[in-house]
């Protein structure tokens, strides 16, 4: 694995860590039931907003979904942090992850505790998360590559996540655990992200003068593909299901077509996708 | 989607890797091609397929508990989430 070039930067993260080192049994106030007609997510960040299925809801339905996207959104983040927490412990204390270990050691503290409040909510407030509907085949990998997926595809995920993050935990409509679940989340995030993409861009520079044509283009296609298939887990229809709207696979269909949520996605990936571009990590831009 | 049958069940889910594919000719998606080691579709496909599945068969799809084995062709996927369900259909 590649050194993040400043052995200084890994001490800033590390000594940010520790004056924001929380207990998550502490850090927030769980009561004991929440209304599911007050507002959990963002009306514009709903996956169905602007389509004609939300224009027909009530606010009051409105609403509803929202609380069952934000078990869905808080679903995701476990899904998404599970194998990244798998994969930072099985690169702690590897031979070539030495001068990051420190912050790795930060970096997995803070993503279980992240669990722990993502699972309280679901659990608590709906009585399950949604089950995750990504799978991984096992492949091979050219020297170098599997690093650099790793950690490009965590790069990806909380980027789009944190967008999310910011705007709702400035959001006054939400509910105050639901606002703060998100606040808390996006002051960790700020480290992971400036550490993320500090080391995708060196693993890149790194080994992709070493990786054939054909592991370059596979590469590109994949993380390109890997955005799109980020994106759909947004669109659920259990989520719709739950909310009481009949047909949730046709609705769920119509979602990621609909011009809107297209326009939503280019929007709140801009950042990371223009990071990618930058560096040579993508060539084009993916159809979202 | 008023599927019934295996034979409708199992042109559907032709019909769908297919049109996913897109690279692939129709003449190459039999019931027993191997559909991510052939390259038919990409393991990041996979989450729409089974969403096509969850609407065909009406069963929401854990992927914690699911063996990935059962999505190698066709013939896997409709044995192991239609079959028992349609032992009296003739294809």
């Amino acid at each position: 694995m590649s050194h993040v070039k400043s052995s200084k930067m890994v001490k800033t993260l590390c000594d940010a860590s520790k004056r924001d080192y929380a207990n998550p049994y502490a850090q927030l106030e769980w009561p004991e039931t929440v209304n599911i007609e007050d507002w959990h997510m963002s009306p514009e960040l709903l996956s169905l907003y602007g389509t004609d299925v939300y224009e027909r809801l009530t606010e009051a339905e409105r609403k509803r979904l929202s609380f069952y996207e934000a078990v869905n959104f808080f679903s995701l983040n476990i899904h998404g942090e599970k194998p990244l927490v798998e994969g930072l412990a099985k690169r702690l204390y590897a031979k070539s992850s030495r001068p990051i270990d420190s912050y790795l050691h930060h970096f997995l503290d803070e993503e279980n505790k992240h669990m722990i409040y993502f699972g309280e909510f679901c659990m608590r407030y709906a009585g399950k998360l949604y089950p995750d509907k990504k799978l991984t085949f096992p492949r091979q990998y050219a020297p170098g590559e599997e690093d650099f997926l790793f950690f490009a595809k965590v790069m990806i995920f909380e980027e789009i996540v944190d967008v999310y993050n910011v705007r709702m935990a400035k959001d006054e409509r939400l509910t105050p655990i639901a606002r703060k679940i998100n606040y808390f989340h996006h002051r960790d995030e700020t480290r992971h992200l400036a550490f993320g993409r500090q080391l995708v861009k060196e693993l890149f520079e790194q080994h992709a003068t070493a990786w054939s044509p054909e592991t370059l283009r596979g590469l590109r296609d994949y993380l390109g593909n890997y955005l799109i298939a980020t994106w759909k887990e947004y669109y659920n229809p259990d989520v719709y299901r739950d909310a009481g709207l009949n047909e949730p696979h046709d609705v769920q269909e119509a979602a990621v077509a609909h011009p809107r949520a297209a326009a939503h996605r280019k929007e709140i990936s801009a950042g990371c996708v223009r990071y990618l571009l930058q560096h040579g990590m993508l060539t084009e831009e993916p159809c979202l | 989607m008023p599927v019934k049958t295996e034979a409708e069940i199992r042109r559907a889910l032709r019909e769908w890797v297919i049109k996913a594919g897109g690279q692939a000719q129709p003449a190459e998606v039999r019931d027993d091609t191997p559909l991510i080691e052939s390259r038919i579709i990409s393991s990041l496909q996979v989450m729409d397929l089974l969403l096509f599945i969850e609407r065909l068969s009406g069963l929401s799809i854990d992927t914690g508990e699911l063996d990935v084995a059962v999505l190698r062709s066709i013939d896997t996927i409709y044995d192991h989430f239609f079959g028992a369900r349609h032992a009296d259909s003739t294809r």
